[in-house]
């Protein structure tokens, strides 16, 4: 299971910072770093700068999101922002717009 | 799992939680909670916030003023500085405290919580502390019963010569 898990229903605003990967379901608004992996899941809407090793996207983002390691838009994933990431990938059925920078 | 949200022990939050679901936080946070379920500040957790929920457990440290719908349990372990405020307060043995306790509900008139209060008081306040803390409980619940009134008349009621005074000081 996930450290941090932010549930349907939950709306958080502000800063998080964490040594461990979140999961989130509900609203967060504000910026998130994390030294691991986060999980935007189906339902989330997220209005955050995000930085982590590795994400996930299956909900909304408004934001720029910066990952070390990979960036994989899931169907039905709404994205609204930059991203850099060593990695990325978009499922069919994901919406993305932004400027995508991997580090050619 | 799904429902409970988790502010995991590696987690700092600055800003605030709100929604309708349970909470429970093994890290930091600074700002303001106010969920309408469970809310669970675990061991080794350190909360900087006003906490309000359903039900508040605390077996963490604390520092903000609690406010349960049905109750305010401080578990072995807890350190609360703050006022507690629910129907309903446990303070377990090995529990620290300091602030003003009030067992009321948070909605409810003033005359039941007077009554409540009398019954029950286990906060290790010191008296003067208490009776200050008290009196600003008191002003509070004055506030809002004013808030909840008819609004108030347009023209604010000042003491005579007030008027003019805050005219030569505007000058």
């Amino acid at each position: 299971m996930a450290g941090t898990v932010i549930a349907q229903g939950i709306t958080i605003e502000g800063e998080l910072t964490s040594d461990d990967d979140v999961l989130i379901q509900g609203t967060l608004r504000g910026k998130l770093v994390t030294k691991e992996s986060v999980s935007i899941e189906n339902g989330a809407t997220v209005e955050a700068d995000i930085a982590a090793s590795s994400l996930s996207v299956g909900g909304q983002i408004r934001g720029n999101v910066t990952a070390k390691d990979r960036v994989d838009l899931m169907p039905g994933a709404r994205l609204i922002g930059d991203v850099k990431a060593s990695r990325l990938t978009i499922a069919d059925g994901a919406s993305f717009k932004g400027n995508v920078d991997m580090d050619v | 799992m799904a429902d409970v949200t988790v502010v995991g022990s590696g987690i700092f939050l600055r800003g605030s939680i709100q929604g309708d679901g349970d909470l429970e936080i093994r890290g930091r946070v600074e700002g303001d909670i106010g969920v309408a379920g469970e809310v669970t500040i675990a061991d080794g957790a350190l909360v900087k916030a006003d906490i309000s929920g359903r039900r508040i457990t605390v077996r963490g440290a604390v520092a903000g003023n609690l406010t349960g719908e049905e109750a305010v349990r401080l578990e072995g372990g807890a350190r609360v500085v703050g006022d507690l405020r629910a129907a309903a307060i446990g303070i377990a043995e090995g529990a620290l405290l300091r602030g003003n306790v009030q067992t009321e509900k948070p909605a409810s008139q003033k005359a039941a919580a007077r009554s409540g209060a009398r019954a029950e008081r286990p906060a290790p306040a010191r008296a003067e502390t208490r009776k200050a803390a008290n009196n600003g409980a008191a002003r509070r619940g004055a506030a809002a019963e004013e808030r909840a009134a008819p609004p108030p008349p347009v023209v604010p009621a000042l003491k005579k010569g007030a008027r003019a005074a805050l005219r030569k000081r505007a000058r």
